[in-house]
């Protein structure tokens, strides 16, 4: 049994009222891991994002442990909510705790985008390392952490790779953008006109600069807005009355005004399409009511699309993310598996067991083949001469191996992988806790 | 000789299968073999089929034009040769398996009924000639595919103004891409008509004494080839694009098909051999 344990807290277990009181900026973590390593760890790191914050670590004095007590789990909760004074607000019920594989198992889901709020979200990998890095300057991370947070990016990639759970649009701005995609092929020789400064727009306008897109325009009710969003994006500001005539010159509308009415109709853009030589044009209407009348989707070479229609899109996709969640638990628990293996393989009671069955398969093979030699009466002799020779071979490195507790462990770890490569012991039996 | 071109005969049907299996695979299922395998395997298709034309016209002594079965391979060739210029000059990839089915089916239905014959019109031995056909077919066949994709178009357009969005869409290019191939094959169709035109306008009246201006398949083609000029020059001047031009392109393709199976059903003129 793996001596780890983690205890966290993440937006399935507490609102975000509540789970961002223990959210830990690098200087805490820096603070907590330092603290945490001093007193109970051997090794620890913390992961801290807006939508959950985690803490695992190993408990000093070796690899076999028994089960922590509840009265540890306790104590780390309450240590995690005292660092952040968060004792009015976070009770142990938003709070979780998992101890070895089980352990280990969350922090390949978590990794691999499964248990984000979005699901698929690849962002975490990244929080993931961070919160590795800074306990590595710490110096709080060892031979376990290391080969954890290995196996942890290899989960992270492999999903990426090897699934398309983290592929199609799951957010407004970004499936507006792909939709960009479908109808433009070239979007840095295209221009788009934002209209309305606020969040969502910004977002989508953010995500077209990161596309590439060649000139950007904005327009809002407050001109300084448009001027700070201009001063922040780039691109250049448009007077909220002067929208119609940009119709006829941009390529892709964004609209996430509050109005009474809409901005224009389709008789406005009849005029703008043909200066245009209707060429096409995508306008998003992100607004609540809508912004623009639904009647210029009839027109020929528009395309537009309001809150629903892509709110259809992101179901959509995921959809498609959520039909990806066999192949990545495929993956996990074949990390898992690997990832268990090369533990049990430093560990001494797996390594004396594996080491005993090789002996005894080789006294077996070699009483079957030559036990026609002997004479009836003297078969139960030769079984008993054979395991007296095995198990006194075996007595002087079985102890040695056992007594091994002043060592460090790296020189158990070396020591138990010359035994295992010596021996050719390097199939480790699976399951073995 | 003969029996080598009796493997390919049997092998190109078979290559152009194995083709088309790849695109589909990388179109439909992502398959990252079938990915790479799919151009490298249409290449290689088409260096053998263009040896099958040649080693033919060799053996027989006169380019494979004289039936309509010979003419189906050279179709299909045509087809999947205008495509891969396509690919290779677009970089597009995915949109293989639509184009090339049609190569499949032409040339399955060739090397099926394909006749080996030797005695021929003797008019039908001509270089001349060779070039005239072989230019006129790459040019239907580039029409065949600017069709394709103006199909293609049409139906990415239609969901995306749906506001629905299928996986199938998600892989086709985006629409201006699509517009931009199509596009392009008609401007490849027309140049091959000009010297098919070019070429037989020189030619013709040498080698019949029966030449007519009047003939049905030169009036067919030259309209045909009219009708794109005059499409190519709107687009340049008034700027007709998207939907609109999306919907002349398959117009014009299914114009030039009924004009041509018609023209070669029901009127003879100088220009049927077979």
């Amino acid at each position: 049994m793996m001596n780890l344990i983690a205890v966290g807290i993440n937006h399935r277990t507490a609102p975000l009222e509540v789970r961002e009181k223990l959210w830990m900026s690098e200087d805490e973590i820096r603070k907590a891991v330092a603290e945490l390593k001093e007193r109970v760890f051997a090794e620890c790191f913390i992961v801290s994002t807006c939508n959950r914050t985690e803490l695992y670590g190993i408990y000093r004095g070796g690899g076999e442990a028994e089960a922590q007590t509840p009265s540890d789990v306790d104590a780390l909760k309450d240590f995690l909510v005292k660092f952040k004074s968060a004792g009015d607000s976070v009770k142990h019920e938003h709070m979780y705790h998992m101890i070895s594989t089980n352990a280990v198992n969350h922090l390949f889901k978590v990794a691999s985008g499964v248990d984000s709020m979005v699901i698929g979200d690849v962002q975490i990998l990244s929080q993931i390392k961070d919160g590795f890095n800074i306990a590595s300057e710490q110096k709080s991370t060892g031979t376990f952490l290391h080969r954890l947070l290995q196996s942890t990016y290899h989960v992270g990639k492999r999903t990426r790779t090897e699934t398309t759970i983290a592929e199609g649009a799951v957010s407004v701005s970004y499936a507006a953008v792909e939709l960009a995609n479908k109808i433009f092929s070239d979007l840095s020789k295209k221009s788009a006109l934002l209209i309305g400064a606020g969040e969502t727009g910004e977002l989508t306008a953010k995500h077209l600069i990161g596309r590439g897109i060649g000139e950007l325009f904005i327009a809002n009710r407050t001109k300084s807005k448009a001027e700070v969003l201009v001063a922040a994006l780039g691109g250049k500001t448009v007077d909220f009355d002067a929208i119609l005539p940009m119709l006829a010159r941009v390529d892709i509308v964004v609209s996430s005004v509050t109005s009474d009415g809409y901005l224009f109709t389709k008789n406005d853009l009849q005029k703008a399409l043909k200066e245009r030589s209707h060429k096409p044009l995508f306008v998003i209407d992100l607004g609540v009511p809508r912004n623009i009348d639904p009647e210029i989707n009839k027109m020929e070479s528009v395309f537009l699309y309001d809150l629903d229609g892509i709110s259809r899109i992101i179901d959509q996709n995921l959809q498609k993310r959520k039909a990806e969640l066999p192949h990545v638990n495929e993956i996990i628990l074949e990390e898992l598996t690997e990832f268990s293996n090369w533990f049990n393989s430093l560990q001494v009671s797996p390594t004396i067991q594996d080491l005993r069955a090789h002996f005894e398969q080789v006294r077996q093979e070699e009483v079957e083949k030559n036990i026609n030699r002997f004479s009836p009466e003297d078969k139960e002799l030769v079984e008993l001469v054979t395991k007296r020779i095995v198990n006194k071979l075996l007595h002087l490195p079985t102890t040695n191996l056992k007594n091994g507790n002043e060592e460090s462990e790296e020189e158990k770890h070396k020591k138990l992988h010359i035994i295992r490569s010596l021996f050719g012991l390097h199939k480790v039996k699976a399951g073995t806790e | 000789m003969k029996i080598l071109v009796d493997i390919l005969r049997l092998a190109l049907p078979l290559l152009y299968f194995a083709t088309v299996w790849s695109y589909a695979k990388a179109f439909f299922k992502d398959s990252a073999l079938a990915k790479r395998l799919k151009s490298p395997l249409l290449y290689v298709t088409l260096a053998l089929h263009l040896s099958y034309l040649l080693i033919r016209t060799a053996l027989f002594n006169h380019p494979p034009i004289t039936t309509i079965f010979e003419i189906m391979s050279i179709i299909s060739f045509s087809i999947a040769a205008a495509y891969a210029v396509i690919e290779l000059l677009t970089k597009v990839k995915n949109t293989g398996y639509f184009i090339l089915i049609l190569a499949f089916i032409f040339q399955a239905f060739s090397s099926c009924f394909i006749e080996s014959i030797s005695q021929v019109n003797p008019v039908l031995r001509s270089q001349l000639l060779g070039i005239h056909v072989s230019s006129a077919l790459l040019g239907y066949a580039a029409i065949a595919i600017s069709a394709v994709y103006g199909f293609l178009y049409l139906m990415l357009y239609h969901h995306i103004k749906s506001n629905r969005f299928g996986v199938i869409y998600n892989k086709l290019p985006n629409l201006e891409t699509l517009e931009r191939m199509s596009m392009m094959s008609i401007v490849f169709g027309f140049c091959f008509l000009t010297i098919a035109i070019g070429v037989g306008l020189f030619w013709l009246p040498r080698a019949f004494e029966h030449f007519s201006y009047f003939d049905p398949k030169l009036i067919g083609t030259v309209f045909i080839w009219a009708m794109y000029g005059v499409g190519l020059i709107a687009k340049r001047t008034v700027g007709w694009q998207g939907r609109k031009i999306m919907i002349l392109s398959i117009i014009g393709f299914a114009v030039a098909f009924f004009s041509l199976t018609i023209i070669n059903v029901y009127f003879s003129g100088f220009h049927r051999f077979y």
